[in-house]
């Protein structure tokens, strides 16, 4: 009976559906575009619930069939707010679409969500995919630089593929202050410069701990959110391709002692040391004229540069994809043959509704890398050192026939240039300071990786706001480098007599398994949105190497393991880590009529890291909002149309302490002599104590900001915070009778107060429409505690005398310049038999007119290591951006500069340890007599004084700088033009990268990042770089 | 599919060992120490504090305290070379200078690694009982050694015999000198049945049971207490009777005993082995290599000559040894006349309190300087703590103070006088002083000596040595701080 009655009622309903068919309405009308009210092309219209669409012609006219009156049609376009429309029997029908634009109806990605950016009560910086359309960069995290507060990022380096120090809010640790970067919901470690920035929708950067709080013990240094880009539901298949070509030069070359003035200033210094010296080292200077210019050499002024990128994306209600291909090839400008990058990016995401309720979806990207690097930084070997330190007398190559048939170039294996000249060899410089070009050549090494990075994800919608999602996420990374050194003689002692190869691979795997139960429910006015998760981590990874001695080749290319060589010359090296995380994470939003906002977060994180006393750590946070301008009695008006205001507290913690180190390990080497022949007996013993205890860094942080509109174009963020960071692992002091070193222990404070402001303006004048954003940030560091033991730090040092440029000290900034003050010179000497201690004696004895006088500020009466101070901060205490765009027709220009403040710079350009090292030409106006220089000492190889051999802030420059860091203008063709080559867009670009920087800072680059912070050692510039591009869409 | 994700996390999550991962290839406290192989590394760890010179500043025993003594001044290129020296040649150490820091932390280091071997033996299921006895008696020996040296330069010390858990490192409180004594007294006792008599030629430096008994007679004597002269008395005879179980003999000749080609003669009892077979080279960790840094302390400054090398001048000996030397037998052996030297063509710089007489016992010698390595890290030549003059006298000393057996004593003593062709003089406490004074001069004997027998106050005096004071060095001011005073200072030193 049952089965039949069914049966019934299918026939029915399918004779219904079939005279419904036949019921079927043509309906058409135009949509046109609220701010202009001109008609709008390519919008998709679609009866909802189907996969059945059309999309309006040039005009904005559509006309599409719909089953029956009431049938709902979906207006959507990318930019513009989605509208729907009940057909009724109106026609035609008008549409009038809003852009989505305004800044306030738009979300961000929170973690594990996202929220409508009016209600968010936490402090978020969000850069855009349209922000970063059509600006190339060579790394994801400069483009960043300038558009974000709070942001500091500073170049490691100019050379291709090389990073940046990015710090959110300041340096947050004294030990790793890397912000977490997630990329679709998966953590990813090494940075994100494996991303192709075409592949982009978003990036956010979770500033406070508000925000952070919901990646617990990982988030104190703020987290970096990327997500990347899906395809579209309108059923059209979209095909982008972006290029562009550059060429790339050094942007200044310093300007250095030619031969003659060198030789001369030599024979000064010389003479100044030992006046009976008789004949000079270089009895005729003029005789070298102008010398070799070694920067030239070594710069390379039109290194190319280039890149491809090739995207496909479409879908309909049921799939969507999004697919790419980049190509990236950059040559550095510093030895381009030895300082090259090249990566190869493919991405394909994907999401699929299987059923009405379920969503599953998956991303995945892979890059390859492959690279070749010089030392970017350092006094040890540097090409950018070496060109600066070497004599300019030494021929960069050995023409002269005299001279490269003597013994030293024919009885020793030295390095010759393709033509088979033999590079000279400098009978001058000292130490690390070769021929720059010669070392180079032998310099032979190179690196690679592949990287995947992925995540799959299962969405079932319960019931209506209940959503279950459980998602798998990996990053499996294979990295690795070769390199080999061949028989060579750069001089005496700079040469080898066995060549040797050597080479790593390693592998990394990180995967999570994370699953959420979200509930969105509005009762009334009450809004909420609770989180519950849970996650599952591990990352682990292995290291393997060799290398061997005495293989029979002279180049990297026939270099291989392979070779057989004797045991004593074959090594074998490798090594393993691993890590876990196990963490439960809560959040509640919840706001009432969007006026009163309020969030909540807590999550408990457990490390294998963390001391079995600690093995889990809680991190809460709480924020609240309230929008004023959504109050009734908030006067309607046009000057302010949207104020809200925010408050958070949160405490985040920082789990890169290390693996294991809350154990004691043993070593050996604790010897002893045993027996009447002596033999050594190894003895073994625990390095340190163990800590049970050992745990994350924490951070707590207040953040109080508001958001406001007026005029409602005009946009303004301020955020006010303060970080204090508590336990930053340090080795903890016990008392001697321990009998053993204190283990690793949550030891010292620091603390971080900043201020920072985002204005945005939009404005629209006939065809002309423009955008400006700035933005700016203060921030203030200061080390509040460093053990009961101590209250400061080593830091960076120079020369290999090891001299402390840095220092880490209590009551001051991170990394702060520490040394001797300068007053001046001594001019006569008067002054220096003037410049007595209390007991009248001289303070500086050994000092002679033109030498630094230095100050006594112990004032015990004489110079000592007890008279250096903390004499600048190579951190800015000001950072800032501007962007600019405006676009006529077809025409857009934007310039986007950015610059800092408040920073100083260590010139430690010159190796002053080397008494045959050249200069830059600001040595011409030392002192030479009195008055004749204030801050540049005289010349003496000598230097009783000490006046290079002490760090004084006569080193210190300032580092600020402001710089056009992009200049771009285009020129798209018209729309109607190109669509008859079915294109619809067309558009070519010119632009400029790093054209003007305004800085007092006499060295290459103002912006010094990277491992020498703020310390300048022949810094690797960056690029000053021209491109021509060109984006095709189909 | 989501079941499917869910029941692996779940599987993963519960897995109660997610999180306790243990890491490989590298060797943890926890679970080394398995075997004799593991437990004899360990051991050998705590012998090697007995070498170390360096911790926290230079600290040789044997010049340091010499120049603590009348035997010598500190020398160096000036007085702000060492002032650690200085302060302890003249008595004006405070909290902060002196050569304390080096001397604490160093003993405690060797107290921490024999509490933590003897607490590892006890774990530890696989040795031999045989191997287990003498390793239990050499830690125990070591932790005395190392509490007798804490003892007689600081007085009030913690008593630490077990490796301190993470709640105690901050609460240990000072014992006083006896209760220290009396752990020092056990541990030796415990020590010497487990020892053996005779060590093999392959492990000379491990100690032997003639030593570890020759150790708690000096000790007992050290206290004081005549109600311990009695033991003390049957020890040392055991140990210099002729035909003891141990082999030792006076050398017939005096200099021998300090040839550096002469290690582990047949007069050594406790000697500490050095060599430069580690060829070190590393000034920030001198104690990792195994030379001995006094020698180079003591050698002539720049000295050009034959037979010694070049060193630092340290230690200068004092006229008044010189002049008590003067016409002794032993002049020759004990000090280099450095002007004898210059007037038969030697060069070097006379450096700070120079008197142009330096130390001979243990001084630098050409022959003898590394080949590899730092030299000066890499003196190959031993120092020797105890030895059989020094345990007759000791002997000769006791029974004098007991009044038990005259003749004994008398014997000891003009064996020691026989031995360099001297007459017998009577075996009084100030004939037995004297000759200690003479026959071990510059060995580190004196300071300890005059401290003892209270004759410091009047002999170190005019240079600065305060009674109930200058006895101890000053506790390191750094243990006050990081104990937030819950280490107290001793007497007199005022921070």
């Amino acid at each position: 009976m049952k089965g039949k009655s069914t049966f019934i009622l299918l026939i029915f309903s399918l004779f219904f559906s079939l005279s419904l068919r036949a019921q079927e309405i043509d309906v058409s009308g135009k949509v046109t575009s609220k701010s202009d009210g001109l008609p709008l092309p390519g919008v998709s219209v679609k009866i909802q619930g189907t996969n059945t669409g059309v999309a309006t012609d040039q005009n904005g006219v559509f006309r599409i069939k719909v089953p029956k009156s009431g049938s709902v049609l979906e207006f959507s376009q990318i930019g513009m707010a989605t509208q729907t429309f009940v057909v009724n029997n109106t026609q035609p029908i008008n549409i009038v679409m809003t852009a989505s634009q305004s800044e306030l109806e738009e979300v961000v990605v929170v973690g594990y969500g996202t929220q409508k950016k009016s209600v968010v009560t936490g402090a978020i910086s969000q850069v855009k995919a349209s922000d970063l359309e059509n600006m190339p960069v060579t790394r994801i995290e400069q483009s960043l630089q300038g558009r974000t507060a709070g942001l500091t990022i500073t170049t490691s380096s100019g050379q291709p593929g090389d990073g940046a120090t990015l710090r959110i809010r300041g340096t947050t640790s004294i030990n790793n202050s890397e912000a977490l970067y997630i990329v679709d919901g998966v953590q990813v470690g090494g940075g994100i410069d494996y991303l192709n920035q075409a592949d982009i929708e978003s990036i956010e950067v979770l500033k406070d701990a508000a925000s952070a709080a919901i990646y617990g013990a990982r988030a104190a240094n703020g987290v970096i959110i990327v997500t990347t880009k899906r395809g579209n539901k309108n059923g059209k298949m979209s095909v982008n391709y972006n290029t562009y070509l550059g060429t790339q030069a050094p942007s200044r070359k310093l300007d250095l002692l030619n031969a003659t003035q060198y030789a001369t200033l030599y024979n000064e210094a010389e003479f100044a040391a030992n006046p009976s010296v008789g004949t000079p080292r270089f009895p005729n200077p003029s005789q070298y004229g102008v010398g070799t210019d070694w920067q030239s050499a070594v710069f390379n002024n039109s290194a190319k540069i280039q890149n491809h990128e090739l995207s496909l994306s479409g879908g309909n209600e049921k799939s969507t994809y999004y697919s790419s291909f980049g190509y990236f090839d950059q040559d550095g400008i510093v030895a381009s043959d030895n300082s090259k990058y090249k990566r190869f990016t493919a991405r394909f995401n994907s999401e699929h509704q299987l059923a009405k309720h379920i969503k599953f979806g998956q991303t995945i990207g892979y890059t390859r890398t492959n690279s070749v690097g010089v030392a970017t930084n350092t006094e040890y070997g540097s090409p950018l050192n070496r060109a600066i330190n070497i004599d300019p007398i030494t021929p960069i190559v050995e023409t002269d026939p005299a001279k490269y048939n003597l013994p030293l170039y024919t009885g020793n294996p030295v390095v010759r240039n393709a033509q088979g000249f033999p590079y000279g060899i400098s009978s001058y410089a000292q130490s690390e300071i070769l021929n720059p070009l010669a070392a180079l050549a032998v310099a032979q090494g190179r690196g690679w990786s592949d990287k995947i990075v992925g995540n799959a994800f299962v969405e079932v919608e319960v019931i209506k706001g209940l959503k279950l999602r459980s998602q798998g996420g990996v990053d499996l990374a294979f990295w690795g480098s070769d390199s080999f050194t061949p028989i060579y003689y750069l001089n005496s002692i700079n040469q080898t007599t066995i060549t040797s190869y050597n080479r790593n691979t390693n592998r990394g795997l990180f995967w999570s398994l994370e699953n959420t139960i979200s509930y969105n429910k509005a009762i009334e006015r009450h809004n909420f949105t609770v989180l519950l998760g849970y996650s599952a981590q591990k990352n682990k990874g292995e290291t393997n190497g060799g290398s061997k001695d005495g293989i029979p080749v002279n180049n990297i290319k026939d270099a291989s393991l392979q070779f057989p060589v004797s045991r004593a010359n074959d090594v074998f090296y490798g090594g393993e880590y691993l890590n876990t995380l196990n963490s439960m994470f809560a959040r509640l939003t919840y706001n009432y009529d969007e006026k009163y906002l309020f969030t909540g977060i807590v999550r408990r994180d457990g490390s294998s890291r963390f001391g079995p006393n600690n093995k889990y750590g809680y991190f809460p946070s709480g924020s609240v909002g309230w929008i004023a301008s959504n109050e009734n009695f908030f006067p309607k008006n046009k000057v302010v149309t949207f104020l809200k205001f925010r408050g958070s507290y949160g405490i985040t913690g920082n789990d890169n302490i290390g693996d294991f180190r809350y154990l004691s390990t043993v070593s050996g080497g604790r010897n002893y002599t045993l027996g009447t022949s002596a033999g050594l007996n190894n003895g073994v013993s625990p390095d340190a104590l163990s800590n049970p205890d050992l745990r994350w860094e924490e951070t707590s942080s207040t953040d109080i900001g508001m958001d406001a509109t007026l005029f409602g174009n005009f946009t303004i963020t301020a955020d006010w915070y303060h970080k204090k960071t508590s336990g930053m692992l340090l080795q903890i002091a016990v008392p001697g009778y321990v009998g053993n070193s204190g283990p690793i222990g949550n030891i010292a404070d620091l603390s971080n107060k900043g201020f920072e402001l985002e204005l945005g303006y939009n404005k629209k004048l006939g065809d002309v429409s423009f955008r400006v954003a700035a933005n700016a940030s203060f921030l203030t560091n200061n080390i509040d505690f460093l053990g009961d033991d101590k209250d400061f730090l080593g830091g960076q040092t120079v020369t290999p005398q090891g001299l402390e440029v840095t220092r880490t000290k209590v009551g001051y900034a991170i990394g702060s310049f520490y040394g001797y003050r300068s007053d001046g010179l001594f001019q006569t000497q008067a002054d220096i038999t003037n410049y007595k201690n209390s007991a009248g004696g001289l303070i500086q004895p050994n000092a002679r007119p033109g030498d630094i006088k230095f100050r006594d500020l112990n004032g015990d009466g004489l110079i000592s290591d007890n008279d250096r101070e903390i004499i600048g901060d190579p951190t800015p205490d000001f950072t800032y951006g501007l962007t600019f765009n405006v676009a006529y027709k077809g025409f857009d220009m934007v310039v986007l500069g950015q610059g800092v403040a408040g920073n100083q710079i260590f010139n430690a350009l010159r190796r002053f340890d080397l008494p045959t090292a050249n200069y830059t030409t600001a040595i011409l106006n030392r002192w030479t007599g009195p008055g004749t220089s204030n801050t540049t000492p005289r010349l003496t190889l000598a230097d009783d004084n000490k006046n290079y051999s002490r760090v004084s802030s006569l080193f210190i420059e300032d580092g600020s700088y402001f710089r056009i860091k992009t200049l771009q203008l285009g020129y798209s063709l018209p729309t109607n033009l190109i669509r008859k080559a079915g294109l619809n867009k067309l558009r070519f670009y010119v632009m400029a990268n790093n054209l003007l920087t305004l800085t007092k800072y006499t060295g290459y680059d103002p912006e010094i990042g990277g491992g020498s912070y703020g310390v300048d050692r022949g810094f690797y510039p960056q690029a000053r770089t021209f491109f021509a591009g060109l984006n095709v869409g189909f | 599919m989501i079941a499917i994700v869910a029941v692996m996390q779940i599987f993963v999550s519960c897995k109660k060992d997610f999180l306790e991962l243990t890491p490989k290839g590298t060797a943890l406290e926890d679970n080394f120490y398995k075997n004799e192989t593991e437990v004899m590394q360990g051991i050998i760890s705590v012998y090697d504090v007995t070498q170390w010179g360096t911790t926290g500043g230079y600290t040789m025993k044997m010049p340091l305290l010499s120049a603590a003594s009348d035997d010598c001044w500190a020398g160096g290129s000036n007085a702000s070379d060492q002032p650690n020296w200085v302060a302890y040649d003249n008595f004006k150490m405070d909290p902060r200078i002196g050569p304390q820091s080096g001397l604490w932390s160093k003993n405690y280091t060797g107290i921490n690694r024999a509490n933590l071997i003897l607490s590892k033996i006890e774990k530890a299921t696989t040795l031999s009982a045989a191997f287990k006895t003498r390793v239990t008696a050499e830690a125990k020996f070591l932790r005395a050694y190392f509490y007798f040296d804490l003892v007689r330069f600081f007085g009030r010390v913690p008593l630490i015999t077990s490796v301190l858990a993470t709640d105690e490192l901050y609460k240990q409180v000072q014992s006083t000198p006896a209760q220290v004594y009396a752990q020092i007294e056990k541990d030796l006792r415990e020590a010497y049945p487990g020892l053996p008599p005779t060590i093999s030629a392959t492990e000379k430096g491990r100690i032997s049971m003639g030593a570890a008994k020759a150790q708690l007679a000096k000790v007992l004597l050290y206290e004081n207490d005549n109600a311990k002269l009695a033991e003390t008395i049957t020890l040392f005879e055991d140990v210099n009777k002729v035909g003891n179980a141990y082999g030792y003999a006076l050398l017939p000749n005096y200099a021998d005993i300090f040839n550096p080609a002469n290690k582990f003669n047949s007069e050594s009892i406790l000697e500490i082995p050095h060599s430069n077979n580690a060829a070190w080279s590393d000034w920030g960790w001198i104690n990792g290599g195994e030379g001995n840094v006094g020698t180079q302390f003591i050698g002539m400054d720049s000295y050009n000559g034959d037979t010694y090398s070049s060193g630092w001048g340290f230690c200068p000996v004092t006229l008044d040894l010189v002049n008590a030397l003067k016409t002794d037998p032993r002049f020759s052996a004990t000090i280099i006349d450095g002007a004898a030297l210059k007037a038969a063509g030697a060069t070097y710089n006379a450096r700070y309190q120079n008197t142009d007489y330096f130390i001979k016992k243990y001084a630098p010698l050409k022959a003898f300087r590394s080949a590899s390595g730092v030299a000066e890290q890499n003196w190959p030549i031993d120092e020797i703590e105890i030895r059989l003059a020094d345990t007759y006298l000791m002997q000769a000393e006791a029974l004098v103070k007991a009044g038990s057996n005259p003749a004994r004593a008398k014997e000891l003593l003009d064996a020691v006088r026989a031995r360099v062709g001297l007459a017998s003089v009577p075996a009084t406490l100030d004939n037995i002083y004297n000759e200690r004074r003479l026959e071990l001069a510059t060995e580190g004997h004196r300071f300890f000596d005059l401290v003892r027998t209270g004759k410091a106050v009047t002999v170190l005096g005019p240079v600065g040595f305060k009674a109930n004071q200058s006895e101890y060095l000053p506790i390191p001011q750094t243990e006050i701080d990081v104990t937030k005073g819950g280490i107290k200072q001793n007497p007199g030193y005022i921070n």
